[in-house]
């Protein structure tokens, strides 16, 4: 029992301290960026490389100002999270500039110049100017600039993550507007073909600006921001990059109307799929798999002290036990995800996403494991105890030699559905900056609009590893129940 | 004093309110068989556990050979727990369902406690194992699973496990009365067997007239106390309580 113990923590501990990269010489800036948003920040479906405006104009920026650069991907919303709790430096991502974010953020010098629309469903002229939102509904990420105009229109916001899904909900009338930028709307009408939305016309005001976000307390790293992006505005840099883009320059004010029609051209689904499958293969075998298998067997482990704990005769130990169960099974693994991730690091707990994803899903596991770990002890009947007890042994080896072999073909069942459910939980990793299986077909989804094929399959994925695994549980099955069935 | 393998003294055990034991003191002298009779309730398998701690008394001292434990003064925590277990290690205990560990064979069972417990080297236990499984008759069943023999053989087996460990006293907890009738004489001829050998036994049991046959001392208990004691003859076949008499008439009218 001890060195379970012993093993456990050194475990926890090895992956607790696993360094952060090395530092060079060179300050290593960490950008946070959507990957889902294109012109701006996207995957090149030929490369899956990371690309679009933002990561050229970041890119340039780094060059100038020689910084190491790491990108982190992730939803919008979870983006100013991130920032705050100093798991990414900058935000490279159409940041619009408002008051708010002025109060709270270090903003850098304007690199886009836009405006506003409004989409409609084709044809749905019940929505022409922005007056027209009141009392209907939009799609928006709930904490952008766009959701902001859009509440101060009147309308109610439905959160989603990105712009191609806000499309999708609009085309299937379960909204009735975006407001979004434009040049990202004509990327999504070029790049689609789409023929269901269309845009309504401009958003109110004039113009806004998209800038950098920093923390306040950076306030040298904005400053070297600023001086590369005034020096690449100054050497026309900005400009190519916009032009490539949108054929025409937003890096300035009145620079010409962004032009799209050429969009990014356009794939067949099949060709989609073919070119997500192997990157939604990596995200299975490099993070899914080994998530779901080292916080499983370190739940486990845990299952087992908690169980042991709630039954044993001290009431301290038993009601802590009882309390770490209840508390797990009694919030959202989401929420227990959240507070590891986002929450723990304003305590000065802060672990990378794949030991944050590890310490709540192991912990998760402990809670829902523990009771069925409990209940097969329990079955064991009394006399094979008391048997141990006469042959000489004391607790630890009763418990591993005689009663947990026997409580294992009790536990095995629920147990193996608790695998399953931790394999497919683990999808929510992509909410905390894990790039796994599920977050690869979001990337692609975003990029193609193929939304139907590309979740497909990756459910396709997923149960091909849930039938594998019950094939195994029969297997462990069938061996623990041959000394019962004659 | 050296002829005595087991000696209590004064030993009382209460389950909350009920009083179980209200002071049993005996002797059973080294290589005879006693025999705990009584009504359910009576207090006899308490007595047979306390000599094993499964239960342990609340005051009393239980002496097996040269390991002796007062339970008044026993101190909590470790060095109880550790008093307890070097007592325990003195006796092997055949438990009434026989309490086989069913995910292990039957050498294994055999080997477990020698081997694991009493850190002995496998391959002389599994030789002595081979040995008691020759004894009891079950010598071509050593890799069987307990689920694979019929409840006689399962009980012979329990038998074999507790003389693997070399105790210095086998307990018998009504060790047929979960069997078949047909199925009992072929553990009592075993039971009687070592006895016969020499072993020092404390037996529970409802078998009166195996009883009269194999035990050198008879204490019939009731109500937590010793009510009479002597030899089979005496007790058995001219018992002078009236409460030893009632219980005997019932059980032999039902025997």
């Amino acid at each position: 029992m001890r060195q379970v113990i012993r093993g456990a923590v050194l475990l926890l501990l090895l992956l607790i301290v696993v360094p952060a990269p090395a530092t060079a010489q060179q300050p290593v800036v960490r950008v946070g960026t959507e990957g889902t948003y294109p012109p701006f920040s996207f995957h090149d479906p030929q490369t899956a490389e990371l690309t679009g405006y933002d990561i050229e104009v970041v890119k340039a920026i780094a060059a100038k100002a020689g910084w190491r650069l790491e990108f982190v991907e992730t939803q919008w919303d979870a983006i100013f999270p991130a920032l705050d709790a100093s798991r990414i430096d900058l935000v490279a991502n159409q940041v619009s500039r408002n008051e708010e974010r002025a109060a709270k953020y270090g903003l850098s010098t304007p690199y886009t110049h836009s405006r506003g629309v409004i989409v409609r469903r084709t044809g749905d002229t019940r929505i022409n100017s922005i007056a027209d939102l009141r009392g209907r509904t939009t799609a928006q990420s709930s904490t952008s600039n766009w959701a902001k105009v859009a509440r101060d229109a009147g309308a109610t916001v439905e959160a989603v993550e990105g712009f191609a899904q806000a499309a999708a909900l609009l085309a299937q009338g379960r909204v009735d507007a975006i407001v979004n930028d434009n040049i990202a709307v004509l990327d999504y009408l070029a790049t689609t073909g789409s023929k269901d939305v269309e845009i309504a016309g401009d958003a109110g005001q004039a113009g806004s600006v998209q800038v950098l976000a920093l923390r306040k307390t950076d306030a040298s790293l904005l400053s070297q921001a600023n001086q590369a992006i005034d020096a690449l505005r100054a050497d026309g840099t900005l400009r190519t990059i916009s032009q490539k883009y949108f054929k025409a320059d937003v890096s300035v004010e009145d620079g010409g109307t962004a032009d799209l029609s050429q969009g990014r051209g356009r794939r067949s689904t099949w060709d989609v799929l073919r070119s997500t499958a192997w990157p939604m293969f990596v995200g299975l075998v490099k993070v899914t798999i080994p998530l779901t298998a080292l916080s499983f067997t370190i739940g486990l482990i845990l299952a087992l002290l908690v169980a042991l704990a709630r039954i044993s005769p001290y009431r301290v130990l038993s009601g802590l036990a009882r309390a770490f169960i209840s508390i797990i099974r009694g919030t959202p693994l989401l929420l227990q995800l959240f507070i590891v991730f986002y929450g723990l690091p304003q305590i000065g707990l802060k672990f990378p996403p794949f030991t944050a994803a590890v310490v709540a899903f192991s912990l998760n596991v402990a809670g829902y494991a523990a009771e069925v770990v409990r209940s097969a002890i329990l079955s064991v009947p009394r006399g094979q105890f008391e048997a141990a007890a006469t042959i000489g042994f004391g607790y630890a080896q009763s418990l591993r030699r005689i009663v947990l072999p026997q409580a294992a073909r009790t536990a095995v069942p629920p147990l193996s559905n608790t695998l399953l459910s931790l394999l497919k939980d683990t999808s929510l990793g992509s909410v905390v900056l894990l790039t796994e299986l599920f977050r690869e077909s979001q990337l692609a989804a975003a990029e193609s609009n193929e939304f139907l094929a590309l979740y497909s399959f990756a459910g396709l994925y997923y149960w091909l590893i849930c039938v594998a695994l019950s094939a195994g549980q029969k297997r462990l099955e069938t061996r623990l129940n041959r000394y019962v069935i004659a | 004093m050296t002829d005595t393998r087991i000696e209590v003294t004064g030993l009382h055990k209460s389950f909350g309110t009920l009083d179980v034991l209200r002071g049993i003191d005996f002797t059973v002298p080294r290589g005879t068989s006693t025999v705990l009779l009584g009504p359910s309730g009576s207090g006899k398998t308490t007595v047979l556990r306390s000599l094993n701690v499964l239960d342990t008394p609340d005051r009393g001292v239980i002496r097996i050979d040269e390991v002796s434990v007062d339970f008044a003064t026993l101190p909590p925590g470790k060095a109880g727990r550790a008093a307890s277990q070097r007592l325990r290690a003195q006796s092997g205990m055949v438990f009434q369902s026989h309490n086989l560990f069913p995910h292990r064979t039957v050498l294994q069972n055999l080997i477990e406690g020698p081997v694991v417990a009493q850190k002995r080297p496998v391959d002389e236990v599994v030789a002595e194992a081979r040995v008691l499984l020759d004894q009891v008759g079950l010598a071509d069943r050593a890799d069987s699973y307990p689920h694979q023999l019929s409840g006689g053989q399962q009980q012979r087996v329990g038998i074999a496990r507790a003389l693997a460990l070399k105790p210095r006293v086998v307990l018998f907890d009504e060790p047929t009365s979960a069997l078949d009738p047909e199925l009992v004489g072929e553990v009592l001829a075993v039971i009687k067997d070592l006895a016969a050998q020499g072993w020092t036994t404390v037996i529970v049991t409802h078998e009166i007239r195996f009883a009269e046959h194999v035990a050198d001392q008879v204490l019939f208990l009731d109500g937590g106390v010793i009510v009479e004691r002597g030899s089979a003859a005496q007790v058995i076949g001219d018992p002078q309580e009236e409460r030893t008499r009632r219980f005997l008439r019932r059980v032999l009218d039902h025997g």
